[in-house]
C-alpha cells in the first residue's frame, strides 16, 4: 500500500460524497436554464437531504429487514468503489479491490439491493420497477464488463489502475477503434445503469416509464436520502470511471500536494463537464419506449464484444 | 508517415468501417441508415487515402478520390432519391428478425470471421491484414442485413454493406487487383444500383409499396 | 483477332440497333450476329485445335479449347433463340404486350447479352470473367422484367438481389484468390492460365477460403443450390428467347467460372477438395430438382427446375473429375443448351397459342399443333436423356465415369433422382400434348413455327448419334482442365 494510494483513499471518498449532490445539482440547473427555466441552484440536492435527514424515520408496514438495509448496502458498495477505483490517484489503497471485475459486482451488489427492497415492499410499483431494472441490469453488467475488458486486454491486467496509468503512458492509445468503441458502449450503459434518458427518467413519476424511482417509491426521511445520496454517487463514480479510463490526464501519479491538487481539480472538471452534456442531451432525446431498451442494450453489448474482438486482432 | 501514426490511422478508419456497420443493422429510419452508409463509405475513402499515403502510391490516392465520390456521394445520392419517392409511412425499416437478436447474431458473425480469417492474416502478417477480419465482419453484417430485411431499400444498402466490406478487404490485402478489375468492379456495382433502382421505381409502380413481403406470386 | 469478333460482333449489333430501333429490316440483324459468333467460334475451334491457344489485347483475352467450346455453344444457342425472335416479337407486338420500343429494348439488351458472355468465356484473367459475370445479371435484368407485370418484376427483383449477393461472393473469392497469388513464389496475380500452372505453390488455406467462396458464387449464377432461388422464378417470367439464353448458355457460361476454379482448387488443394464441394452441390440441387418437379404445375417453371437439374448433373460430372467424366460433362452443356433452347421457345409458343402456363391449361395440344406439339414432345424426350439425343450419351458418360472413378453411392443416388426427375418431366409433358382439345378456340396465329426450332433438336440428335465432331476438341478442352499431380 503506497502513500498515493491512502491519500489517494482519504480524498476519493470525501471528495465524491461532498460533490455528488452538486453533480446531481448542476445538472438540473443546466437542464432547467436550458429549458427556460430558472432553476433552483446547484446547492438545492444538498438542501434536500438536509431536509430529508432531519425527518423521522418510517418504514412501510410489512417490511423487512431488507428493505432497512438496502440504503445502507447501496451507498456502502458505492462508498467502497469510491475509496478503491482510480479517480484521484493512479494507485488504490486496496489495490486487489481496484480490480475490474470487484469494482463491477460492487456496483452490481448495490443495484440488486435496491431491487430486493423494491420486490420487499410488495406494491405493485415495487414490483415493476424492480422486473425493470432487473431486465436493464442483465444486459448492463455484461456490456459493462466487457467494454472495460476490452481495454484491459492490451495491458493485460484487470486492475482499473494499471490501465488508467498504461493510458497514460501511451497517449496515443485513445484514439484507436478498441477504445472508441468500448467508450461508446460504456457510455451507453452507463446511461442506462444510472437511470438516465433515453432509458429512465429522473424525473418523472409516471407509473408507465418509471424505473428507479419505482423501486424508491416507498421510502420516506432519512432512508429516502440515503437512496438519494448513493444514486448521485453512483452516477459520479460511473462518470468518473468513463472519463478517467479514456481521458486520464490531471490524474495524481505521485503523492506531492500540487499533484493531488491537480487530480481534484481534473476529476471535477472532467465529471462536470460530462455531466453537463449528459444534463443538455437529454433536453433533446425522449424516453425510449421500453421494449426498445434492451435493443438499445444489446446494441451496446454488440459494440463492447467488436471492441474486445478488436483489441486481439488489431493489435 | 510514421509507422506507428500509419497504423493508428489505419485502425480508426477499420473502426469507422465496423461501427457504421453496426448502426445499419441497429437504426430504423431509412435517412440515417443511408447517411451511415455515406459514412461508412467515407471511412472506406480515408481507409484507402491512409494506405495510399502510406505507400506514397498516386495511383491509390486516385483511387481513395474514387471510392469518396462513388460511396459517399453517388451511390446515398441514388438511395436518397429513391426515398425520397417513397411515402410518408415507408421511412422505417421492418426487420424480419428483431433489432436486438440481429444485434447479437451480428456479436456471433463478429466472432465467425475472425475465425473464418484467420489463415488470410497468418499468410502475410503485417497492420494492414491484422484488420481484414473487420472487413469480413462488414461483409457478413451486410448479407445478414441483405437476408432479414423487408423493405426493398434496406436490401440495398446490405447489398452494398457487402460490396463495401469487400472492397475494404481488398485494399487491405495491400496489392490491389489491377486497375482494370477494380475499375470494372465499381462500375458494375453503380450499374447494379441503378438495375435495383429503377425495380424499386417499378415495383412501386405495380404494387404501391417496396415491402418485399408482397413479393409472393411466385413460388412453389 | 478473330478472338475479338465474338465479343465485337453483338456490341455492333447492339448499336445497331440503339441506332435504327427494331423493324422489319433490322430484325434479322441479331440473328446475323449470332451467326457470324457461331462461325468465328468453329474458326477459332479449328485454330485452336491447330495449333494451340489464342490471345489478343495484349493478353485480355485468350481462347483455348474450354474457351472455344463454350464459345460453340454460345453461338449454337444464341442462333436458335434469336433465329426464333422476330417470329415471337411479331406475335407479342401483335397481341399488344409489346411495342417496338420493346421489341428494340429486347433486341439490343440481347446482344448485349450474348457479348458479356463471350467475354467471360475469352477472358484470360479471373477479374475480368467476374465482371462479365456480373453484366450478363445487370443486362438481364431488365430482359427479365420486360413485360413489367406484378410477376415479372417481381422475378427480375429476385433475379438481380441474389444473383448480385452470390456474385458479391466470387469477388470476395477472387480478391482472397488473388492475395494468396501474390504471397506465392510464381505470382500469377489473377491470370486462368498463370494461377492453373502455380496452383500448387499457394498457399492452401487462404486458396481452400476462395475456392469455397468462387464456386457458392458462381454457383449462383449456374443456378445451383443453395442459391438457386432466383432460377424459377427469372426463367419462367423472362420472355421466351431470353429463357432460352438463360437457361442454355447463361447457366453453363457460370459453370464455365467454376471450371476454371476448379482447376486452380485441384493444382493447391488436390482433387478431393473441390470434388466433396461440388459433390454436394450438385446431389443438393438434383433432389431439390426432383421434389419440385414431382408436382409442378406451371410449365415455364418445370423446364426451369429441370435446368437446375441438368446443371446439378454437369456439376457432379465435374466433380468426378476424370476426362471421360468432364467430356461427358461439356457435352451434356451443348445439348442441354440446344435441347432446353427448343424447349423455352416451344413453350413461349404455347404460351402465345394458349395463353396459360398452367400444365392443367394446356389440353390435347398434339390435335391442336401437331408440329410444334411434336417439338415439344421430342424436345422433353430428349431433356428426359433418351436417344438418339445427345443428353443420353453424355448423361450415360457421367455415370460410367462415376463408378469407373468409386463414387458408387454418389452416382446411384444422382441416377435414380435423375430417373425420377424423367418420369415427372414425361408425365406431365404427356398430359399436355395427349388428350382432346378443348372446345374453345385458340387465339389466332398465323406463323408456322420457327424452322430454328427444329434445327436445334437434329443437332442434339445428330451430336447424339455422332459425337463424332468434336471428340479432338472435347479432349484438348479436358486436357486443360484435368491436373495430372
Amino acid at each position: 500500500m503506497s502513500a498515493l494510494g491512502v491519500v489517494g483513499g482519504v480524498v476519493q471518498p470525501v471528495l465524491i460524497v461532498a460533490g455528488s449532490p452538486l453533480l446531481v445539482g448542476l445538472m438540473r440547473q443546466v437542464r432547467a436554464r436550458l429549458e427556460g427555466r430558472a432553476g433552483a441552484g446547484v446547492a438545492q440536492p444538498w438542501r434536500d437531504l438536509r431536509k430529508l435527514m432531519r425527518k423521522e424515520q418510517i418504514t412501510p408496514r410489512g417490511t423487512s429487514e431488507v428493505f432497512r438495509l438496502a440504503p445502507l448496502v447501496l451507498v456502502a458498495t458505492t462508498l467502497v468503489v469510491a475509496v478503491v477505483a482510480p479517480f484521484v490517484t493512479t494507485d488504490s489503497a486496496l489495490d486487489p479491490a481496484a480490480d475490474l471485475f470487484a469494482v463491477v459486482a460492487l456496483l452490481a451488489l448495490g443495484a440488486v439491493a435496491l431491487a430486493l427492497a423494491g420486490l420487499d415492499t410488495g406494491t405493485a410499483f415495487g414490483g415493476m420497477g424492480a422486473s425493470r431494472e432487473m431486465t436493464i441490469l442483465a444486459l448492463v453488467e455484461p456490456t459493462l464488463l466487457v467494454a472495460i475488458f476490452a481495454l484491459s486486454v492490451r495491458v493485460g491486467s484487470t486492475n482499473l489502475g494499471a490501465i488508467v496509468s498504461s493510458t497514460l503512458d501511451d497517449p496515443a492509445r485513445v484514439i484507436s477503434p478498441v477504445s472508441l468503441l468500448a467508450a461508446v458502449a460504456l457510455i451507453l450503459v452507463i446511461i442506462a445503469e444510472t437511470g438516465r434518458l433515453p432509458v429512465d427518467n429522473p424525473s418523472t413519476h409516471l407509473e408507465l416509464t418509471m424505473v428507479h424511482e419505482a423501486m424508491v417509491l416507498e421510502y420516506a426521511g432519512p432512508d429516502l436520502a440515503l437512496v438519494e445520496l448513493a444514486s448521485a454517487m453512483r452516477l459520479s463514480v460511473f462518470l468518473g470511471l468513463l472519463a478517467n479510463l479514456f481521458l486520464p490526464w490531471g490524474i495524481a501519479a505521485t503523492a506531492t500536494p500540487v499533484a493531488l491538487l491537480v487530480g481534484i481539480l481534473a476529476l471535477v472538471v472532467k465529471v462536470g463537464v460530462l455531466g453537463v452534456l449528459l444534463a443538455a442531451g437529454e433536453v433533446f432525446v425522449a424516453k425510449l419506449r421500453l421494449f426498445r431498451v434492451p435493443e438499445l442494450l444489446a446494441g451496446s453489448f454488440l459494440l463492447a464484444l467488436l471492441a474486445v474482438a478488436a483489441s486481439f486482432f488489431l493489435v | 508517415m510514421s509507422e506507428s501514426l500509419y497504423v493508428q490511422l489505419l485502425y480508426l478508419a477499420c473502426g469507422a468501417l465496423l461501427l457504421t456497420a453496426v448502426l445499419v443493422l441497429w437504426l430504423r429510419e431509412l435517412v440515417v441508415i443511408i447517411r451511415m452508409f455515406a459514412l461508412q463509405g467515407a471511412a472506406l475513402a480515408a481507409l484507402v487515402g491512409v494506405l495510399a499515403a502510406h505507400e506514397n502510391s498516386g495511383e491509390l490516392w486516385a483511387v481513395a478520390v474514387g471510392v469518396l465520390v462513388l460511396r459517399a456521394g453517388v451511390l446515398p445520392y441514388l438511395l436518397r432519391r429513391t426515398l425520397a419517392g417513397a411515402g410518408e409511412a415507408r421511412r422505417e425499416t421492418s426487420p424480419l428478425v428483431n433489432v436486438a437478436s440481429s444485434l447479437l447474431a451480428a456479436a456471433a458473425l463478429t466472432l465467425l470471421a475472425y475465425a473464418v480469417s484467420q489463415p488470410l492474416v497468418a499468410l502475410a502478417p503485417s497492420a494492414a491484414t491484422q484488420a481484414i477480419p473487420v472487413g469480413v465482419t462488414v461483409v457478413l453484417i451486410g448479407f445478414f442485413v441483405l437476408v432479414t430485411r423487408r423493405r426493398a431499400l434496406s436490401q440495398l444498402v446490405g447489398f452494398l454493406l457487402m460490396d463495401n466490406g469487400i472492397t475494404a478487404v481488398g485494399f487491405l490485402t495491400t496489392i490491389g487487383v489491377g486497375l482494370v478489375v477494380e475499375l470494372g468492379v465499381s462500375l458494375d456495382v453503380l450499374l447494379a444500383v441503378l438495375v435495383l433502382q429503377i425495380l424499386t421505381t417499378r415495383m412501386r409502380e405495380t404494387f404501391g409499396d417496396t415491402d418485399l413481403d408482397e413479393l409472393r406470386e411466385l413460388r412453389d | 483477332m478473330t478472338v475479338l469478333v465474338p465479343v465485337g460482333m453483338p456490341v455492333l449489333g447492339a448499336l445497331t440497333y440503339l441506332v435504327f430501333g427494331w423493324r422489319r429490316a433490322t430484325a434479322w440483324i441479331s440473328a446475323l450476329s449470332t451467326t457470324v459468333v457461331l462461325a468465328t467460334a468453329i474458326v477459332l475451334a479449328a485454330a485452336v485445335t491447330r495449333s494451340g491457344p489464342v490471345t489478343a489485347l495484349s493478353g485480355l483475352l485468350r481462347a483455348d479449347a474450354l474457351s472455344a467450346f463454350m464459345l460453340l455453344v454460345i453461338g449454337a444457342v444464341g442462333l436458335i433463340s434469336t433465329a426464333a425472335t422476330p417470329a415471337y416479337l411479331r406475335e407479342e407486338i401483335a397481341a399488344g404486350r409489346a411495342t417496338a420500343r420493346t421489341a428494340t429494348w429486347h433486341s439490343l439488351l440481347v446482344q448485349l447479352f450474348l457479348a458479356t458472355m463471350a467475354l467471360a468465356v475469352l477472358a484470360a484473367n479471373l477479374g475480368v470473367v467476374w465482371i462479365a459475370v456480373e453484366a450478363t445479371t445487370i443486362v438481364t435484368a431488365f430482359l427479365v422484367g420486360q413485360r413489367r407485370t406484378r410477376a415479372s418484376v417481381e422475378a427480375a427483383w429476385k433475379y438481380v438481389v441474389i444473383c448480385s449477393a452470390g456474385i458479391a461472393l466470387a469477388l470476395l473469392g477472387t480478391i482472397v484468390l488473388n492475395f494468396a497469388a501474390a504471397h506465392a513464389p510464381g505470382a500469377a496475380g489473377l491470370d486462368l492460365a498463370a494461377l492453373a500452372t502455380h496452383a500448387p505453390e499457394l498457399d492452401p488455406g487462404v486458396t481452400r477460403i476462395a475456392i469455397v467462396l468462387l464456386v457458392l458464387g458462381f454457383g449462383t449464377k449456374a443456378g445451383l443450390a443453395p442459391l438457386h432461388a432466383w432460377l424459377p422464378d427469372a426463367h419462367s417470367q423472362a420472355p421466351a428467347p431470353v429463357s432460352a439464353l438463360m437457361s442454355g448458355v447463361l447457366l453453363s457460361v457460370a459453370f464455365y467460372a467454376i471450371l476454371r476454379v476448379k482447376v486452380i482448387s485441384d493444382g493447391a488443394l488436390g482433387t478431393g477438395f473441390a470434388r466433396t464441394l461440388l459433390a454436394i452441390m450438385a446431389l443438393a440441387s438434383l433432389l431439390l430438382a426432383a421434389s419440385l418437379l414431382i408436382a409442378q404445375r406451371d410449365y415455364k417453371r418445370m423446364l426451369a427446375y429441370s435446368s437446375i437439374e441438368h446443371l446439378g448433373l454437369v456439376a457432379f460430372g465435374a466433380a468426378i473429375g476424370s476426362p471421360l467424366a468432364l467430356a461427358a460433362a461439356l457435352l451434356h452443356v451443348l445439348g442441354h443448351g440446344l435441347a432446353k433452347a427448343v424447349l423455352f421457345l416451344g413453350a413461349g409458343r404455347v404460351l402465345q397459342v394458349t395463353g396459360t402456363s398452367q400444365i392443367n391449361g394446356v389440353r390435347g395440344l398434339m390435335a391442336r399443333r401437331p408440329a410444334l406439339a411434336a417439338t415439344f414432345g421430342l424436345g422433353v424426350l430428349a431433356l428426359a436423356g433418351l436417344p438418339p439425343f445427345s443428353l443420353f450419351a453424355s448423361e450415360l458418360g457421367i455415370v460410367r465415369a462415376g463408378f469407373t472413378a468409386g463414387l458408387g453411392w454418389p452416382t446411384t443416388a444422382a441416377l435414380l433422382l435423375v430417373l425420377v426427375i424423367a418420369a415427372a418431366l414425361i408425365t406431365s409433358t404427356s398430359r399436355m400434348l395427349l388428350g382432346p382439345p378443348p372446345s374453345t378456340p385458340d387465339t389466332t396465329i398465323a406463323s408456322p413455327i420457327p424452322i430454328a426450332l427444329a434445327g436445334g433438336l437434329l443437332v442434339c440428335a445428330a451430336l447424339g448419334v455422332a459425337a463424332g465432331l468434336l471428340p479432338i476438341l472435347l479432349d484438348l478442352a479436358t486436357d486443360s482442365l484435368v491436373v495430372t499431380r
